[in-house]
């Protein structure tokens, strides 16, 4: 075990991890942010996508040790004094949601791509979330929500 | 830390300690049972090897350049002679693109990956450092069997080298899968240059995934080309030619006959891609 510190969410937590640990372990197992999934476990449903340095990458991949001084952001982090951030905002009104267990990398993945892309097209969304999967949904509602958000940040912008 | 002391420290521990780049492997390694007696795990993150730089020879990537960094340099992305890169940096999702490393998919020594594939098309070396020395290694040297490489106890890879082509080079990547997050049942990488009057003057036919431990060199393809203008006919004699070099295995992705049956389909598909792309641009 070894001791280290994680910024995660704005905060500096403290915690002890094997040196063969991912951070999604750590950051249910030990930081108990439930936000981002377990799924398949090897990188590639994205349930437990979150942002590290404000780029998104599968938590379940990333060793926790690899993230000390990095900038770690997961689902639970979006919010703003309990108001939600435009992308969650868009997923719960465009009716994104149904199981609801794929969303938070869902969303973790648009959030990346806002970053790079201030007006993606229709097929840069469908890339950025190539790298997710959704069984219930087919996808549509997830494209409408992220084009409801990006238009609104465009629109307040 | 440097790269002489990451050096010490992973030759002293030889087969006890594992270098980690962008760490997507390690945690597969460990959920499978397959880290066995590895104790230590040596990060390269702050070293400084990541980095893409232009010089007259060429390209030098640093290990540790993440998939996304090579897309976003575009010296390289908007260069058709090396559109087999750009292929195989973009085939795996965002998550994968920001966090894998040029020199990790390398290291690796994994036949079923396409970034090794790619590079092998564009004749690309590998520089290796231990505390005292250093030396290069062209990559169709470097793969040795499934996850050993050329590197002795205490080397490390440090950065990736491209060599500059000659203007009308394009090359190319195609990745055949079962879907989109498994790896290829086969992979085959190209290079042509062609001259004035369009006959391929110098070409590279890579193969991988599932014809064997290492990535295959397909030279009986390559003469089919030379000298040639690359007509249906040539393509098809080409393609048809990696047979003679290409000895796929069956495994649960696919048959040895189904593979041999695509080898031939997808080394045309790729050449037409990398002649489209001398003809067109990207």
């Amino acid at each position: 075990m070894a001791l280290m510190t994680l910024r995660v969410n704005g905060e500096a937590r403290d915690v002890s991890v094997q040196p063969h640990h991912s951070l999604l372990r750590v950051l249910r197992e030990e930081l108990g942010l439930l936000g981002s999934k377990r799924g398949c476990d090897t990188g590639g449903c994205g349930c437990c996508s979150v942002l590290v340095d404000d780029k998104v990458v599968y938590s379940c991949m990333v060793l926790a040790m690899s993230c000390v001084k990095k900038k770690i952001t997961t689902v639970e982090g979006l919010q703003v004094n309990g108001a939600l951030d435009p992308l969650q905002e868009a997923f719960v009104r465009a009716g994104a949601i149904q199981c609801g267990y794929c969303i938070p990398g869902f969303i973790m993945a648009s959030k990346d791509l806002m970053r790079r892309r201030r007006f993606p097209s229709e097929k840069e969304i469908a890339q950025s979330i190539a790298g997710n999967l959704c069984r219930c949904t087919g996808y549509q509602k997830i494209i409408e929500a992220i084009e409801m958000a990006v238009s609104n940040s465009n629109g307040a912008g | 830390m440097n790269i002489r002391e990451a050096s010490v420290a992973l030759a002293k521990r030889s087969g006890r300690a594992m270098i980690v780049a962008g760490g997507t492997m390690v945690h597969g390694l460990a959920a499978r049972g397959l880290l066995g007696n590895i104790k230590t795990l040596i990060d390269l993150q702050n070293l400084g090897l990541s980095y893409v730089k232009s010089d007259p020879k060429g390209f030098r990537i640093g290990a540790m350049t993440t998939f996304d960094e090579v897309l976003n340099y575009k010296p390289v992305s908007k260069d058709i002679a090396y559109g087999a890169l750009i292929d195989a940096v973009n085939l795996p999702p965002a998550q994968i693109r920001n966090m894998a490393t040029l020199g990790g998919s390398v290291c690796s020594s994994t036949p079923f990956f396409d970034v090794p594939i790619a590079l092998m098309a564009l004749d690309a070396d590998v520089r290796a450092k231990t505390s005292r020395r250093q030396r290069l290694i062209p990559l169709n040297r470097f793969f040795i069997s499934s996850f050993e490489t050329a590197l002795k106890a205490g080397e490390i890879a440090t950065e990736v080298i491209l060599r500059k082509f000659p203007s009308r080079t394009a090359s190319s990547l195609l990745k055949l899968e079962t879907n989109a997050n498994d790896l290829a049942i086969l992979n085959v990488g190209t290079r042509i240059t062609l001259d004035k009057q369009s006959r391929c003057i110098e070409s590279r036919i890579v193969v991988g995934g599932g014809v064997g431990p290492v990535p295959v060199n397909s030279p009986s393809a390559e003469r089919k080309l030379r000298r040639r203008v690359l007509d249906e006919d040539t393509i098809s004699e080409a393609s048809e030619a990696t047979l003679e070099d290409v000895d796929p295995v069956s495994d649960f992705r696919g048959s040895a006959d189904y593979r041999r049956a695509m080898c031939k389909v997808m080394t045309k598909r790729a050449l037409k891609k990398a002649l489209a792309r001398v003809r067109g641009g990207m």
